[in-house]
């Protein structure tokens, strides 16, 4: 109903006009906006806005033990919360020169690669979904559900595990779980010709995607672009081979490129990908049942845990790009200061802002969710 | 990282005035510097080192020495070895130089950090708020804000009932069974 | 606020009078019965249980089949799933939204922030209590609930829509007052929608003795026409 104050404006004549785009749009990933300068269907200009899912993480791990900082830290990214515990885990583990049993680093990589897996095909799902093309959602969607029944099993929890900790993981894996892994391996790896089929040679999507969001690589490194989106432009960087961590030197994996630097590239990078992780899942499935061991190195009462004083920068690549966390200890029962870079803070924002403009509106979406960005991770 | 590359940067490294290097492990490299030295610093490392990648920039409220740290996070592709550039200024005027003429993604740190903590950065592009634009209290970061203070004084609790419970169990929720069981010991 | 404030608001609505005549009853019930068979969730994510959303929409769990299906505007839309805690800036928009949907409208409140501030009850940037702000008819616990709990909470909120007891929406009408004096406790004493919250209420004949207060006082002075946002680019 149009209330009583209601007064019509009146715009001087222009092609011009401004948009809110976002943060109630199907076609924006998350609760995130995008105000954008139009002309025709044109973009001339893009401003981010977030803040819609800020929640002072940096602020509450300030207050809370180091033991209760593990469970906040999966909810900084939803779609793919584990490298967010591993990378955490890592950090105060070199603060407090902690040695992590073998087994469980083995495991930590099975449930990294599996989460990457998982938000992998969710990404798919969503990109699909704003071509106008819906069945690859709903298979994107189901056949991660299947990685979470995995997850489910080894840890209790769907999405939040809260699986790793200072010191390893929580449980050892239970009996014949490694075999089931196997199983929901093979038939993921089989669905992916379908895939190939039905969305990424798809005419629809090729079309759509080519050509859109063209980052090349001197810009990549200009705008400090990382992950899948940097290897799209042509340069084989990841942080698991060339800063190393847990026991990635110990596995076979290739980085997959490409080089036409558009969505369509970003996207395929991630099909790649996924043919990785599945081979590097492979390795740990049949590596496992040779390494014996505990799973956990006890830590001290956690309750009055001090962590050595210093401070630890800590990186892992997870789904989305670079993920660190800059740790300050103070030798007290808290943190003194965590810092959280997100790969998505550079990419929702400054790179989906320069991305943005000469888009036609509906390639807006394509840009976003092709960059994979991630509205939680921006605004902690 | 070879020894040779390493000894290199360490000859480059050695032409800022006061620079303290301490190598925390293979490719961790933190180098403590005073704030005038450090656009120098980023200058030298990026035109002459290969560091094109700024990871990030982390603040630090050092609320007893009355400074802030900034904490400059550079990578390289080529050495593979990260560099953190520590500086301090002081917390007072709270100003410092931008460096997104050297490091464009700095302009997103730099704008975080000034919502977050105050800290003003002269010359970046862009000081407006993005994050907290609904908020007009204190930087939330800073030491000297109390988070759960604020809480208490501005929202008011649900009160517990535990009638709730009652009625789960009633439709027979609530039922936990145990993981240990089916979980092997090594 | 004063915990007295609360007990205003029923927590559990009681059935409405059955009208006197017969043939009205069975109409009614008949569009109960429709309206729960046919809803429409508003697509908006505005926290990390949205994320349990996607595999209840699609095929291995399969909200369609109880007829609930996304829609993409909130004027079409029939519920507003608040998935998760709400930022104090989300929960502007997530106000203006409710107040755009058409009744009858329903809340859901998905997670236990929405409860009581959940594990960010510390935190600056979130609003606690959902139900200080927009009457809430269910609330789904669990961090985050799975997606049969969803849906299990769907079906229950089917349930009360056809026993009539999901009439949160005019306690907005008529605990106006209650609900504004939060908004403006937490937005300060400038807020205001562009819905005509009292019109409306006028109109569906949903005036209370509560629909007007002291906080509408307020904000009938600071009520100015509106203008089109500022949009900085």
């Amino acid at each position: 109903m149009r209330p009583e104050n209601y007064q019509a404006v009146n715009h001087p004549p222009s092609h011009e006009y401004e948009l809110n785009f976002g943060p109630n749009h199907p076609g924006i990933e998350g609760n995130y906006a995008l105000k954008v300068k139009l002309q025709g269907d044109i973009v001339i200009e893009a401003r981010a806005d977030g803040g819609y899912l800020h929640r002072g993480f940096e602020k509450l791990m300030e207050n809370r033990l180091w033991i209760q900082n593990i469970a906040l830290v999966p909810r900084i990214c939803v779609p793919d919360p584990v490298p967010m515990e591993v990378c955490y885990s890592l950090a105060v583990e070199d603060l407090d020169d902690i040695k992590v049993p073998e087994r469980a680093q083995w495991l930590r990589v099975l449930q990294l690669e599996l989460s990457r897996i998982a938000a992998h095909l969710f990404t798919f799902g969503g990109h699909a979904a704003t071509t106008g093309m819906y069945t690859p959602m709903y298979w994107g969607v189901t056949d991660r559900d299947l990685i979470l029944d995995l997850f489910e099993e080894l840890t209790g929890g769907r999405v939040y595990s809260i699986y790793n900790l200072p010191g390893g993981v929580r449980q050892d894996m239970p009996e014949g779980f490694l075999q089931r892994v196997t199983q929901t391996m093979d038939y993921i790896d089989g669905r992916l010709k379908d895939y190939d089929n039905l969305f990424f040679t798809n005419q629809i999507f090729i079309r759509r995607s080519k050509g859109v969001g063209v980052i090349n690589q001197q810009q990549a490194l200009e705008w400090g672009v990382t992950g899948p989106n940097l290897r799209a432009c042509g340069l084989a960087f990841d942080v698991r081979r060339d800063d190393s961590y847990l026991i990635y030197d110990q596995l076979d994996f290739d980085i997959p490129t490409e080089d036409a630097g558009d969505a369509w590239a970003r996207t395929l990078v991630r099909r790649m990908e996924l043919v990785e992780s599945i081979r590097i899942v492979r390795q740990v499935v049949q590596a496992l049942p040779d390494i014996k061991g505990p799973v956990r190195t006890p830590i001290p009462n956690p309750l009055a845990w001090r962590v050595k004083a210093g401070d630890s920068y800590t990186r892992v690549e997870s789904s989305k790009g670079e993920l660190a966390y800059y740790i300050v200890s103070n030798g007290e029962e808290k943190p003194y200061r965590v810092h959280i870079r997100g790969p998505s803070s550079m990419h929702a924002v400054q790179v989906l802002e320069k991305l943005s403009v000469g888009c036609r509106l509906e390639d807006v979406a394509q840009t976003m969710f092709s960059l994979d960005a991630c509205p939680p991770e921006v605004d902690r | 990282m070879n020894s040779a590359q390493s000894q290199s940067l360490n000859v480059l490294l050695q032409e800022i005035e006061g620079i303290q290097l301490t190598h925390q492990n293979q490719r961790r490299l933190r180098a403590d510097i005073s704030a005038d030295a450090l656009p120098a610093l980023l200058a030298l490392l990026r035109g002459r080192a290969g560091y094109v990648h700024l990871s990030a920039i982390s603040c630090v409220d050092w609320i007893e020495d009355d400074q802030f740290e900034l904490v400059y996070h550079l990578w390289s592709y080529e050495t593979s070895i990260l560099i953190s550039a520590h500086i301090r200024v002081a917390r007072d005027p709270g100003i410092y130089l931008s460096v997104f003429d050297i490091y464009t993604p700095a302009a997103f740190f730099e704008r975080d950090i000034h919502e977050m903590f105050g800290l003003y950065f002269e010359g970046s592009p862009d000081m407006s708020k993005f994050i907290l634009t609904e908020w007009d209290g204190p930087p939330p970061m800073r030491k000297d804000f109390d988070s759960e203070q604020w809480v208490m004084d501005n929202f008011t609790w649900q009160d517990y009932h535990p009638d709730w419970l009652k009625q789960i169990e009633q439709q027979g929720g609530g039922v936990v069974k145990s993981a240990d069981s089916s979980r092997k010991s090594s | 606020m004063k915990s007295t404030d609360l007990d205003r608001i029923e927590v559990n609505p009681k059935t409405m009078p059955k009208r006197t005549n017969p043939l009205a009853n069975v109409f009614d019930d008949l569009v109960r019965f429709c309206r729960s068979r046919s809803m429409f969730m508003l697509h908006y994510c505005t926290g990390c249980g949205a994320i349990e959303l996607p595999p209840a929409m699609t095929s291995r769990f399969d909200m369609e089949r109880l007829g609930i299906q996304p829609m993409v505007t909130p004027r079409q839309a029939d519920i507003l799933l608040i998935t998760g805690y709400v930022s104090i800036k989300t929960l502007k928009r997530v106000i203006l939204t409710y107040e755009q949907m058409g009744s009858p409208k329903y809340v859901i409140g998905i997670c236990s922030c929405t409860v009581n501030g959940g594990m960010y009850w510390q935190s600056y940037a979130t609003a606690k209590k959902l139900d200080e702000y927009m009457p809430v008819d269910l609330y789904i616990a669990g961090c985050m609930p799975r997606p049969e709990a969803v849906i299990e909470g769907l079906q229950q909120l089917m349930d009360k829509i056809k026993n009539d007891q999901a009439n949160s929406w005019k306690q907005y009408y008529e605990n106006y007052d209650y609900y504004l004096g939060n908004q403006q406790k937490l937005f300060g004493n400038n807020w205001q929608t562009p819905t005509d919250v009292i019109g409306e209420a006028e109109i569906y004949r949903l005036m209370g003795p509560q629909t007007l207060g002291e906080h509408t006082k307020i904000l009938q002075q600071v009520q100015k026409p509106m203008e089109p946002l500022e949009m900085k680019l």
